[in-house]
């Protein structure tokens, strides 16, 4: 009566993460490892699922608990497969968590495993695994250095090669196997391993093999993905029109699927697009349409990113009173967040707005002072707090064979 | 008046610098993978069909 019940709450489980309510599914798993069953591989199956439950719930310090036990219970029972399964969950999980080195160690026990058991699907599923291990590794080590931008630590460069191997390693064998959709995550994750690299020509030819697939599928989520990184490639390699081209289509899929967070990051980057095309007005129109989703989304941060750049395209068209406003509503907002070099910033464009205004240094001395302050602490007149202020933007110099700053 | 000119000129390439370049680095990765198993996959790897019924109706 006992396993019966243990059984019949798993499957519970199971339907329900199948339909996508992963928090109810997690407690009918719970309740069935409260009630308990001698049967240690429809434990082992609770444990991994509870795993992935929580991992999708974004609650990683229990999915890593969970797939832990599931590790341990297949070792115990001697289930090499379950072993290889479990050890690939715990090596995501220690990814997300940001603990590389473990992850790595994961990673490739389930390659090794899936190897010894001839197991192609497996291999494959563990090589995509460990580039993104090896992707994110890059990535973080990147964020937290403090080198000059444009130039790649070995460490970091190191990462994602062996990143954008894992996923030619992994297309090799998917191609094989005709697994479209596998084919297509590598190619997107691939692309933008190449784009961190600065390979950029390379970037682009795998985001259009991504494009591709996503189109066979109807997957229109997968599509926006590869127009915007299609785009984000096109921007490094100094074609802007084709990269508006793409942000566009992005802009279109953003606003069927309804995702209004997406739809202003579309917005955003137009507004960007068109300001390195000269074209002010559009910028101007699209900085507008990203403003009022972030208040419409009460994101501060990007509110203030807009009002910066709006201040910047209301300068470049000489409509100083526009200009003003927003420098204006910068700097408060850089107050609000507690944005120490936005709000210094937004005195720098203050400044030197009053001054092309023809304002009288004395009007406004105590700025005035500030902002020298600020001016001396800067490397050659570059605007690093304008960079600092604005996370997940950059400002760089516009070389194509330079990567991007990770700033 | 020529010199508020120059001035907004040179204001203009200060702000939207020739050789700089705003970029929002918004990269978009794909889904990740999870290794996925079932409380069935195991009954009907043992035995086809309607396991599961007969498996926890024997134990009642």
């Amino acid at each position: 009566r006992m396993e019966a019940s243990c059984l019949e709450l798993a499957l519970e489980g199971e339907r329900l993460c199948k339909a996508g309510d992963c928090r109810a599914g997690v407690s009918f798993f719970e309740a069935a490892v409260q009630v308990g069953t001698e049967d240690l591989r429809t434990l082992s199956a609770i444990y991994s699922q509870l795993g992935n439950a929580y991992f999708y719930l974004h609650e990683y310090a229990k999915a890593l608990e969970y797939h832990h036990h599931d590790l341990t219970l297949a070792r115990t029972i001697g289930d090499l497969l379950g072993e290889a399964k479990a050890s690939g969950n715990l090596g995501n999980t220690l990814k997300v968590l940001g603990n590389f080195e473990e992850a790595i160690v994961c990673c490739q026990r389930h390659l090794d495993i899936s190897r010894e058991l001839n197991d192609k699907v497996g291999e494959a599923r563990a090589l995509y695994n460990l580039g993104n291990v090896y992707h994110s590794k890059g990535k973080n080590v990147a964020n937290a250095g403090t080198h000059d931008p444009g130039e790649l630590p070995d460490d970091v460069k190191n990462a994602l090669q062996k990143a954008a191997n894992y996923y030619e390693e992994n297309l090799t064998i998917v191609t094989e196997l005709g697994d479209r959709a596998a084919q297509g995550r590598a190619f997107g994750n691939l692309g933008n391993t190449h784009y961190l690299l600065g390979n950029f020509r390379s970037a682009v030819l795998a985001h259009e093999q991504r494009l591709l697939i996503a189109k066979e599928f109807g997957d229109r989520s997968a599509e926006r993905r590869a127009y915007s990184n299609l785009g984000n490639a096109y921007i490094f390699l100094g074609e802007f029109e084709t990269a508006a081209e793409y942000y566009r289509r992005t802009l279109q899929l953003a606003r069927q699927l309804k995702d209004r967070a997406v739809e202003a990051q579309a917005c955003y980057s137009l507004g960007n697009t068109y300001t390195l095309l000269q074209d002010y007005e559009k910028a101007i129109d699209y900085h507008l349409k990203h403003l009022v989703i972030a208040q419409e989304l009460h994101d501060k941060i990007g509110e203030g990113r807009a009002c910066w750049s709006l201040g910047n395209a209301y300068t470049a068209l000489g409509n100083h009173d526009q200009a003003i406003h927003f420098a204006e509503r910068h700097l408060e907002i850089s107050r609000e967040v507690g944005d120490r070099s936005g709000e210094l910033t937004a005195r720098l464009n203050l400044s030197d707005l009053q001054m092309v205004l023809g304002l009288s240094y004395s009007t406004n001395n105590s700025m005035m002072a500030e902002s020298h302050v600020v001016e001396n602490s800067l490397n050659g007149g570059r605007p690093r707090g304008r960079r600092y202020s604005m996370e997940n933007m950059e400002l760089m110099k516009m070389t194509p064979e330079k990567v991007p700053n990770w700033s | 008046q020529p010199l508020a000119g120059g001035q907004a000129t040179e204001l203009q390439s200060k702000v939207v610098p020739s050789k700089q370049i705003l970029h929002s680095d918004n990269m978009e990765m794909e889904p990740e993978t999870m290794e996925t198993k079932s409380v069935t996959d195991y009954f009907s790897k043992l035995h086809m069909g309607s396991l599961v019924y007969s498996c926890t109706s024997k134990r009642k």
